[in-house]
């Protein structure tokens, strides 16, 4: 259960390719982490998986299932895309708790995640005050709504201080040791190699390496170097 | 495809309500609500009361406070244009519609939840700016007015309430469909000011279109015998806005966002 299962997805807009036939799985009790430059296609490949795009060709799918047909999204999958998800006009709990409504959860569990992600002292301040680590934080807070059993995250430690990054770090390890799954999106290599499990790395629209994190590594001294070594086509 | 597994564990009644909830929590949190039902019954209440005084001075002839009181409403309702497209172009702002998919992903389902919320949100505001224009007009106006009965003010109130919702909802189909709210807003408010008043005068089919269809619901022009009666306009008018909601939920739910 609670495994992300992509199967060969293509999405084209015009002429433009942007995934040739993705696929891969992330498990339970796993951090993976899905690698690749900008433009890779990995925040398109996020999208499709929580029924925000449309694929041309394929399917991603949470335990078989598409996203928009889960009956309790929000309890199944969390999810943080870029940005705060929040209209800046709005105060963050006023924000979190339109979302727990959605979903008939009680406004305590409000309170609660503000105080997971440390934004209890800006709960009442409107999302348009807030620095970029505060948008994260409450994006991330937005994931934890519904104390899912998936965390779908794109770029979660962009904008995070480092005092941020080392705590979603403890936190994703946290999850994923209480056997939940865990995808995150990266594409920044030295902020991943303590916490991922198993690596999948795109580029241009292509899946170029899938496996434990040892395996990706492989011969390469680091991630990052092995990251290099698979993106950039023709580099020593 | 294959059918799949559906893991049942909210049933569709309570999702329904919960989704009600969100939106209807959504739009009382967003500050630019309540500026513009504000804005809209304070700049409606100024425009009553020019429009009492001119009356008082008999430059528009006798006439009863309903009509004197009800005449600032075709630019009230600017107000409630404004505030169909804020309600759905907000959406928009700081990434948020991702939020809501995610949250609701079944579209046809929240956008549905989205244009009930604004309608029950609607009706009572624009029941109370109208009401409260006849009142100011009556209440100045006092005996010089044309009297008339409580009937026929009802009747004009409950047009006027569904024609400013029906508008709401109308300016909130164009705001979903074209996502920005400076644009839909300039589209909406130039056809109700300006296409829509250039149409009548040229086209005697132009009377079937929403805007002179959403006044005959309350202005009714009786000395024409193929004039639209009150109840074919707030049919018209119900038809035209069931008809973009239509084309707007199409569209949503293909669309990427």
């Amino acid at each position: 259960m609670n495994v992300i299962t992509i199967d060969d997805l293509v999405k084209r807009r015009g002429s433009k390719e942007i995934l040739a036939g993705i696929s891969f799985q992330a498990r339970p009790g796993r951090v993976t982490g899905f690698l690749g430059p900008n433009g890779a296609g990995k925040s398109s490949t996020l999208r499709i998986l929580l029924g925000l795009d449309r694929a041309t060709s394929g399917t991603a799918l949470i335990d078989s299932v598409p996203f928009v047909q889960l009956r309790d999204p929000l309890a199944t999958v969390g999810a943080m895309l870029d940005g705060s998800g929040a209209h800046r006009a709005r105060t963050g709990r006023a924000h979190l708790r339109w979302v727990a409504r959605s979903a008939g959860l009680h406004r305590a569990r409000v309170d609660e995640v503000l105080e997971i992600v440390g934004l209890t002292n800006a709960a009442s301040k409107r999302v348009g005050s807030y620095s970029l680590g505060m948008g994260r934080r409450l994006g991330l807070a937005t994931a934890l709504l519904g104390d899912p059993e998936i965390l779908i995250l794109d770029e979660p430690v962009n904008g995070l201080d480092p005092d941020g990054i080392r705590w979603i770090r403890t936190f994703l390890r946290e999850r994923a040791a209480s056997g939940r799954t865990v995808l995150l999106s990266s594409h920044l290599m030295g902020e991943l190699a303590e916490t991922v499990d198993d690596v999948v790395v795109i580029n241009e629209g292509r899946v170029v390496a899938d496996g434990t994190l040892d395996e990706v590594v492989g011969a390469h001294r680091t991630l990052e170097d092995a990251f290099f070594a698979l993106t950039t086509s023709g580099a020593p | 495809m294959t059918a799949f597994p559906a893991p049942a564990t909210r049933a569709r009644g309570p999702e329904a309500a919960q989704a009600l909830a969100a939106e209807l929590s959504k739009l009382v949190s967003l500050p630019a609500t309540w500026l513009t039902l504000g804005g809209t019954l304070v700049v409606n209440l100024i425009l009553a009361m020019a429009f009492t005084i001119a009356g008082l001075h008999g430059s528009t002839g006798t006439k009863s406070a309903t009509d004197i009181g009800l005449a600032s409403i075709s630019y009230a309702q600017a107000g409630f244009v404004i505030l169909g497209v804020l309600a759905a172009c907000s959406e928009y702002t700081g990434g948020q519609i991702r939020t809501t998919l995610i949250a609701m992903p079944r579209r046809a389902l929240q956008l549905t939840a989205k244009h009930l919320t604004l309608a029950i949100v609607v009706l009572p505001a624009a029941a109370i700016t109208a009401a409260s224009g006849v009142a100011l007009a009556a209440g100045v106006l006092g005996d010089t007015a044309t009297p008339v009965t409580s009937g026929h003010v009802a009747a004009a109130l409950s047009g006027v309430t569904a024609y400013l919702a029906l508008t709401t909802l109308i300016s909130a189909s164009v705001g979903a469909l074209v996502r920005q709210t400076l644009a839909a807003v300039v589209i909406v408010l130039g056809y109700f000011f300006i296409a829509g008043p250039l149409l009548r005068d040229h086209t005697p089919a132009a009377k079937y279109l929403p805007d002179s269809a959403g006044f005959a619901m309350w202005f009714p022009v009786a000395d024409n015998a193929s004039a639209v009666t009150p109840a074919q306009g707030a049919l018209l008018l119900m038809a035209w806005t069931t008809g973009l909601i239509v084309v707007v939920m199409l569209l949503y739910r293909r669309r990427d966002t």
